[in-house]
């Protein structure tokens, strides 16, 4: 069981690298609009125009 | 999403109207050419992919947006006053209308990247704000925003006040105790269990050692970073010798912290780590919401400075020069066109226009506005063009000064004390002095080893969490409870007030009727043409308008009859042919009687055709549908209803036989509103004053608790305690009985924290309750209070 005088540190230290990561984040501002962020993941990051066989109906009426 | 009404907003689509686009391949109707030309951008600029992930309807979009008022905004004054520079780009905080949901934040975002001058744009949704940095010399102000504009939402420019900055830096420092307390209570929890499992199946006194100061290790942060806010409150508290309900928590939670400390270092007694953690994680998630609803309620109405006009146009010789309104100095001259928001108070020097000055009156109707005559800074000029000599700077006029009487009444709100604070002080008081008092008892008489453990094990048992819990969950409970039937409330004391309420204070224009003009009824002199043609007709040529009048016919307009030649006549109507089917043309006029050539008519809009009356419209500010109904249900509540208004008109009477209130005061000035509140405040009742204006807005200071709707003024949202979401007044008896209900539920959670008290307090003292017992009672009786509080959001 001596292990744990070895893995509980190590947990720890992931657990402040966590840590830092979220101060970072907020410090960013990224969690300014708790809204927005959620829905980012649904909408495509550049929409590639010259793709119609993927996408045919997304294309603006003519 | 279905849709029943218009594709883009979702309201009812007018009968006998065709506005329609294909959207993947599907028809899609749509109520008016704005909303039509705004999703005709959506689709066409490939963002097709917000009407896919939207949550809620935009909103209904407006056909011509004021491109004369953006223009000025491109004047070197202007931009220096309301931008920040930095290197060669410049960078705006804009004000956006009409976001609903975080798709149309994407919306924005891409529309605006896609420009090359634009560096860097990021949108709030939940605030409604957006930054934008970009060069000046590629894209003008005025392009940026209309480039907003033609996706339907409204920019303009703003600045943010110093308490918003504060607000956000706060929320932050939330997100960060909140980040800590939580990762730390996982943590702490997990090496509890090891502690639990080991008590029941033996564990070497190293590793328990071992475990403790671990645990000890990560609650410091916890107690000492996480509870920081709870800490200084009752610091501050204690040195104004007073007791607030943070002494409690604070001293629960350093005496828990510190026992377990000690019994960690001497090896001896139990600790409780864990409890403490939990304690801190939950009371701060139930304080970041209630921050959470206020900011966003303070964000979303919080806009001083859009009604304050932003530019003016200068006369300078021959010469119009684009100013900042801040900058006006009184003798200047001014030239304000039609649409315009008049910068300053002034006298016309020439010029002829009917002027809206309802966000200052309360008073919808246009007012004419002649040479000689005064105009006043906010309000909007309608139809003509105007001359003004400037009187006043801005900061001077009628509008400044209603705002600074708002600023000074701030501080005067009638206070309540909170029961829950009277409460927790004489509970704390007792607390104390019982512990104390075992502690000699134990250590003098009894026995002096254990007098540290019963002293614990009284403080723990009694701890007052649940007591201190009580309150806050059944609160936020109760405010996410209305939220959800869309009443934003901003002040959360109003839930304790409003069960005690027994007095209404109503605002009539824009409160009680709806504050616009609507067809109250027709009358047909012609029968060759059918009602709905007329009325679709007169809402072809109005929309040339920007009357208030003109509003009334919005809903009847088509795009299927023909118009040209509009022209617009200045107080009087507005003349146009109408082109017919078969080609020939016809004159025709809408306005007053005197500008139809019509005798002996009394109806506000009359109609000609070929100089031939055909129809007449009577307009009227109609009550809202559901006002005879609210006022009666008030009244069985045994509140007192008062009616006060600016208006000083018939209809005042017309209104009180039909709701029958018990007190009417007419003509009132926003001082004499102020007035009549603090008399009935002095009397002893608790009142409640509902409006909707900027001239209503110094009552809500005056008043116990402030409700606005949310068709008011930004400025009357921002200093309400209670925002109507939806124009339904009904609000007002939900928020009623919300509050009532939430009053019950903290009044069951506190009978059960002091009776579990009373029961176990005497138990502990005598030396019956081990710590660990204490323990189990503690969080036993806070899971109850909590899970009673929960029941609020049922229903």
């Amino acid at each position: 069981m001596s292990i744990i005088y070895v893995l509980i540190p190590i947990a720890i230290l992931f657990v402040c690298i966590g840590l830092a990561i979220f101060f970072w984040a907020v410090r960013s501002r990224q969690f300014d609009d708790l809204n927005k962020e959620g829905m980012s993941i649904l909408f495509e990051d550049e929409k590639k125009a010259v793709k119609p066989e993927v996408n045919p109906d997304k294309q603006p009426p003519q | 999403m279905s849709y029943t009404g218009c594709f883009h907003c979702n309201e009812a689509i007018p009968a006998g109207s065709d506005f329609s686009l294909s959207i993947e391949q599907q028809p899609r109707q749509f109520c008016c050419p704005g909303c039509l030309a705004v999703a005709e951008t959506i689709i066409d600029q490939g963002l097709g992919d917000y009407y896919k992930f939207r949550t809620a309807p935009a909103s209904k979009a407006q056909l011509v947006p004021d491109q004369l008022q953006l223009i000025n905004y491109d004047s070197a004054e202007v931009l220096a006053d309301l931008t920040q520079h930095k290197a060669d780009q410049t960078q705006i905080e804009l004000s956006i209308a009409g976001i609903s949901c975080a798709a149309c934040a994407w919306l924005i975002e891409k529309q605006l990247k896609k420009n090359p001058a634009i560096k860097s744009v990021s949108v709030n949704s939940s605030t409604a704000r957006c930054v934008v940095s970009w060069d000046v010399k590629q894209l003008k102000l005025s392009d940026l925003l209309n480039s907003i504009n033609q996706l339907g939402y409204q920019a303009s420019p703003f600045m943010a006040d110093q308490e918003e900055a504060v607000q956000q830096a706060e929320l932050r420092r939330f997100l960060k105790r909140l980040a800590v307390s939580g990762f730390m209570s996982m943590q702490v929890m997990m090496l509890a269990f090891g502690l639990y499992f080991g008590d029941y199946t033996g564990i070497e006194p190293e590793f328990e050692g071992y475990l403790r100061w671990i645990s000890l290790f990560l609650t410091t942060p916890v107690v000492f970073y996480s509870a920081k806010p709870f800490t200084l409150s009752a610091w501050r508290a204690i040195k104004g010798r007073e007791l607030n309900m943070d002494v409690p928590v604070t001293l629960a939670v350093f005496y828990t912290f510190l026992a377990s400390a000690y019994a960690t270092v001497f090896d001896t007694g139990e600790v409780y780590f864990e409890s403490v953690c939990m304690f801190v994680f939950l009371l701060q998630l139930g304080k970041f919401f209630e921050f959470r609803a206020r900011t966003q309620a303070r964000a979303a109405t919080g806009n001083l400075l859009k009604i304050m006009p932003v530019s003016a146009r200068l006369v300078q010789g021959d010469e119009l020069v684009p100013t900042s309104a801040r900058r006006l100095e009184a003798g200047q001259i001014i030239l304000v066109q039609a649409g315009e928001t008049i910068a300053a108070d002034g006298v016309v020097l020439s010029g002829q226009s009917s002027v809206d000055e309802s966000m200052l009156t309360g008073e919808y109707k246009a007012v004419n506005k002649a040479s000689g005559d005064t105009v006043m800074a906010g309000s909007i000029n309608h139809d003509g063009v105007l001359k003004v000599t400037v009187h006043q700077a801005l900061a001077h006029s009628r509008l400044g000064q209603i705002i600074e009487l708002q600023q000074q009444t701030l501080n005067q709100k009638p206070q309540i004390v909170e029961k829950t604070t009277k409460l927790a002080r004489f509970f704390i008081q007792r607390l104390l002095i019982i512990a104390f008092a075992t502690f000699l008892l134990w250590y003098f008489w009894l026995d002096q080893d254990r007098a540290f453990w019963v002293t614990l094990s009284v403080l723990v048992a009694t701890c007052p969490c649940a007591l201190t819990l009580a309150t806050p969950t059944a609160i936020t409970c109760a405010l996410a409870r209305l939220n959800r039937k869309g009443i934003l409330i901003k002040n959360q004391q109003v839930l304790e007030i409003l069960p005690q309420l027994n007095s209404i204070f109503l605002d009539k224009t824009g409160s009680l009727t709806q504050g616009r003009f609507s067809i109250q009824r027709t009358h047909l002199h012609d029968t060759a043409y059918s009602e709905d043609f007329l009325l679709a007709l007169i809402a072809r040529v109005e929309a040339y308008s920007e009357h208030p009048i003109a509003k009334a016919f919005s809903t009847y307009l088509t795009t299927t009859i023909k118009v040209e030649q509009v022209q617009v006549h200045v107080g009087s109507g507005l003349s146009a042919h109408w082109v017919q089917h078969d080609g020939t043309s016809a004159d025709v006029k809408v306005g007053s009687a005197a500008f139809c050539g019509v005798q002996n008519e009394s109806a506000a809009v009359c109609c000609c055709i070929n100089n031939q009356l055909v129809f007449t419209v009577e307009l009227s500010d109609a009550l809202r549908p559901e006002v005879p109904a609210l006022v009666k249900a008030l009244k069985q509540r045994g509140l007192a209803l008062s009616m006060l208004t600016g208006d000083s008109s018939a209809q005042v009477e017309a209104v009180q036989q039909q709701l029958e209130f018990d007190q009417v005061f007419k003509g009132c000035s926003p001082e004499q509103k102020v007035d009549h509140i603090r008399q009935a405040v002095a009397k002893g009742d608790k009142v409640l004053m509902l409006g909707d204006g900027i001239n209503d807005s110094p009552c809500f200071h005056a008043a116990h608790v402030s409700v606005a709707l949310d068709s008011g003024t930004d400025l009357s949202k921002n200093q309400a305690d209670v925002v109507l979401l939806h124009n339904d007044l009904n609000l007002v008896q939900e928020l009623i009985e919300g509050a009532v209900l939430a009053q019950r539920i903290v009044k069951q959670n506190l009978w059960w924290a002091v009776g579990y008290n009373l029961v176990i307090i005497p138990l502990a003292v005598m030396g019956f309750v081990s710590p660990y017992v204490a323990v189990i009672g503690m969080s036993f009786s806070s899971i109850l209070v909590v899970s009673n509080s929960l029941r609020l959001l049922k229903a």
